[in-house]
């Protein structure tokens, strides 16, 4: 066999050897490094080094270029202001959304000896099992945006759906003067983030007397275009629509989406990124409302290192934030924002 | 007689051992694995990084908190780096443990973890992670190796995993949480096999059957079947994914310990590449594969049954995609819609990192699993020197294009020396 396959015995033995060195390397390799130093008081800390893994859910997402940009902004401010730690920030992101992958870059930080990891957790149910494992070895799991209440993570930093969704209907009643029909625009039906934001858009609307109760729309796959497409043909078939509230903007990432409908309708969106405000200052779009995507990653970070510094935890594993509301009005000034979140300053 | 006539015993001579080495298909692929793996153990060595083990405290001691006059601080009340002594206090005695020997007590877990260093590659967690990530697309690989030596090419290999994986899910989330594995895996192997071969045998009869290149059949399967990935749990479970199995065929089986690691899917993986090897390389089905990927007219008047093989190829590779489902159902213990999105260029990917020729007649089963192993060890690699992931696809990129240059340098080589 040896001599007849030799490629073959030759990879099966360095492989072999590898992965028993690899066995053994446990305990050969481990070294405890109070063997290494005697000494103990404040300079024993002088190398104390925070690894954090932060984990998004596409880095073509640009909400989660803003959490990148949050999360090591926060490791460079806390590696100055806490005394003689550093911050190290790990961007492990897959290209798409891809909770699989998700879920190896959980488990290889962890084998790389992190200490914390903040994720945005594209699918709960297949990432559970890996966080529980990166928990029960020690490692401190900030979820944010998405959550995975069953992980045994530290906690979850994010708005939430239902209210996020109240919240749009309450806006976009306010600028229809509480009266007319509004029409829902929502994604993948399927989506559970997606169902809590149309459930509290519908629940709010049932509170104002003079609001037909909204139809709901859905389209996939997540494009702009197959959701600008879908607005403009809702909006030809029923022109008494005088409303309309989505619950993510996507058809506002091309251009002239809304001809045709702005000027029959008021609309109100989520997620105040860059190009939705373009429509905002053109007076085609009323009210955005935003999530903290800078805070997702600076927040996170903040927590992890808390917990890791101080040993302290958040009062509540839910650590619900705040909305930001923007209008015709303050779209400018919003906009200045995404220079900071995009790392343009 | 030899030695009245030396010429013949000259030419029945083996070459040197390591001229044969240096010549077999897999062996630049071999050297790689063995110097990326060098180079991280070199590196790891130089590098080690910290990690925590918990340390075993008495029952009822707890933890004191001192700073380095000796004074005693409540959790959450000193910084790490003023902490000088952690004093776990039982009773009757106490333990001291200097700053420098701990790496963080946690409070909520009441646990204290100490600091050991490890080589961040050469340590048996990494190592069978590195190998399990690749496992579940060597897995399709091995099938995949026989499509491209057949001059075919599978677009829809990654759907199909996504939709064997989607239903597979649907009936074990329906079976009682006590269900053993004896009856949990092979039903799930039974489910996900089945769909995979159907579909496999779909696109083979029809690829076939209609004389329209392969190509565009997968590439139009692989649409239809991403559909119904989303289409079935959406309008059956009106969610994305499914979960909630029976923990004998996850932790009881796909994803089982053995020594702290989880080597399940690379064990399959190991038997499937064994399996694809002995039927290319030693089996008469394996050599009519060969033949019709080398020259189809020759093979068709040589009497090879084309279409049949063709469809059995095909048909092999779509089960492989429901093992490989199978499997991470187990291991990752839920399926969701995207399972297996953009599998296919990565399956490829190994299969031509592997040596594989896309004219067709050239592969090796091997060579695509030791491919896939290559595409994780630069994943692995690019985590331990901590580069952003965003740079992942561009070196990936590169590292295709690299291993095909130098694989058709090394060709044109032999070929001009025969």
């Amino acid at each position: 066999m040896f001599t007849r396959h030799p490629l073959l015995s030759t990879a099966m033995f360095s492989l072999s050897a590898l992965s028993l060195i690899g066995c053994s390397g446990g305990s050969d390799s481990e070294k405890n490094t109070g063997d290494d130093h005697a000494d103990h008081g404040d300079h024993a800390h002088d190398d104390i080094t925070y690894k954090i893994g932060v984990i998004a859910k596409s880095n073509s997402n640009p909400v989660f270029l803003a959490a990148k940009n949050g999360a090591f902004a926060a490791g460079k401010r806390l590696t100055k202001e806490l005394d003689g730690a550093t911050v190290e920030i790990l961007w492990q992101t897959p290209a798409m959304e891809d909770a699989q992958l998700q879920a190896q870059y959980v488990e290889q930080l962890v084998a790389s000896g992190i200490d914390g990891i903040a994720i945005s957790c594209t699918d709960a149910n297949l990432l559970t099992s890996a966080l529980k494992a990166a928990v029960d070895k020690g490692v401190i799991v900030v979820t944010f945006d998405s959550d995975a209440p069953d992980s045994g993570r530290m906690a979850y930093y994010g708005v939430n759906d239902y209210e996020a969704g109240k919240e749009l209907m309450r806006q976009l009643a306010t600028v229809m003067n509480n009266e007319g029909k509004v029409a829902v625009l929502t994604g993948n039906p399927a989506a559970t983030n997606l169902q809590a934001r149309v459930n509290g858009v519908v629940e709010q609307a049932a509170e104002y007397d003079g609001i037909e109760i909204p139809m709901v729309y859905s389209f996939m796959p997540e494009t702009a275009t197959e959701a600008a497409a879908k607005m403009q043909q809702v909006q030809t078939a029923n022109p008494d629509i005088t409303g309309w509230a989505l619950v993510g903007g996507w058809p506002l990432y091309t251009d002239n989406a809304l001809d045709g409908i702005y000027e029959n309708a008021k609309i109100a969106s989520m997620d105040p990124l860059p190009l939705p405000l373009q429509y905002a200052m053109k007076g085609q779009v009323q009210v955005l409302v935003g999530q903290p995507y800078y805070g997702w990653g600076e927040k996170s970070v903040e927590m992890i290192v808390d917990k890791l510094h101080f040993d302290r935890s958040p009062a509540s594993d839910m650590v619900i934030a705040d909305f930001d509301i923007v209008t015709t009005e303050t779209a400018e000034e919003f906009l200045k924002n995404w220079e900071l979140w995009l790392g343009k300053d | 007689m030899t030695t009245a006539n030396p010429a013949p015993k000259k030419s029945s001579t083996k070459p040197p051992f390591l001229k044969r080495l240096l010549a077999h298909q897999e062996s630049g692929l071999v050297l790689v694995i063995i110097l990326i793996s060098l180079g991280l153990t070199l590196f790891g060595t130089l590098n080690p990084v910290e990690t925590k083990n918990a340390i075993e405290r008495p029952a009822g001691s707890q933890v004191l908190l001192l700073d380095a006059q000796g004074v005693t601080h409540a959790n959450g009340t000193i910084a790490r780096t003023k902490i000088a002594t952690y004093r776990v206090k039982s009773p009757d005695s106490h333990t001291d443990y200097p700053a420098n020997q701990i790496k963080n007590y946690d409070s909520t877990t009441d646990t204290l973890y100490k600091i050991t260093k490890l080589n961040p590659f050469l340590n048996k967690s990494n190592l069978v992670l590195v190998t399990k990530d690749a496992s579940f697309f060597a897995i399709i690989a091995v099938g995949m190796t026989g499509v491209i030596i057949l001059a075919g090419i599978d677009l829809s290999v990654g759907s199909i995993y996504g939709l064997c994986a989607i239903v597979g899910a649907m009936i074990l989330t329906n079976l009682p949480p006590d269900t053993g594995w004896i009856v949990a895996v092979p039903i799930a192997l039974l489910v996900c096999m089945t769909v995979g071969t159907l579909c496999g045998f779909a696109n083979g009869a029809m690829s076939e059957g209609l004389g329209v290149h392969p190509f565009v059949i997968t590439l139009g399967m692989m649409a239809i079947l991403r559909g119904l990935t989303v289409v079935i749990p959406q309008e059956l479970f009106g969610t994305q994914s499914i979960g909630g199995f029976p923990t004998s065929f996850t932790t009881g089986f796909f994803k089982a310990e053995f020594f702290g690691v989880y080597p399940v899917p690379v064990i399959i993986m190991i038997l499937c590449g064994i399996v694809g090897w002995f039927v290319l390389a030693k089996t008469v089905f394996g050599r009519r594969i060969f033949a019709i990927g080398g020259n189809e007219t020759a093979a068709k008047y040589a009497g090879i049954p084309v279409k049949k093989t063709k469809i059995l190829v095909y048909t092999i590779t779509g089960a492989l995609c429901g093992l490989s489902a199978c499997a991470y159902l187990g291991y990752y213990g839920a399926a969701e819609t995207n399972a297996g999105n953009a599998y296919e260029l990565q399956v490829i990917a190994a299969t031509v990192i592997g040596g594989a020729s896309l004219m067709g007649g050239r592969g090796t089963v091997i060579g695509a699993v030791l491919g896939a192993i290559i595409i994780q060890l630069i994943n692995n690699t690019l985590i331990i020197f901590e580069v952003d992931t965003s740079y992942n696809q561009i070196v990936m990129g590169a590292a295709i294009i690299i291993a095909v240059v130098i694989d058709q340098t090394k060709q044109r080589i032999q070929a001009r020396r025969a």
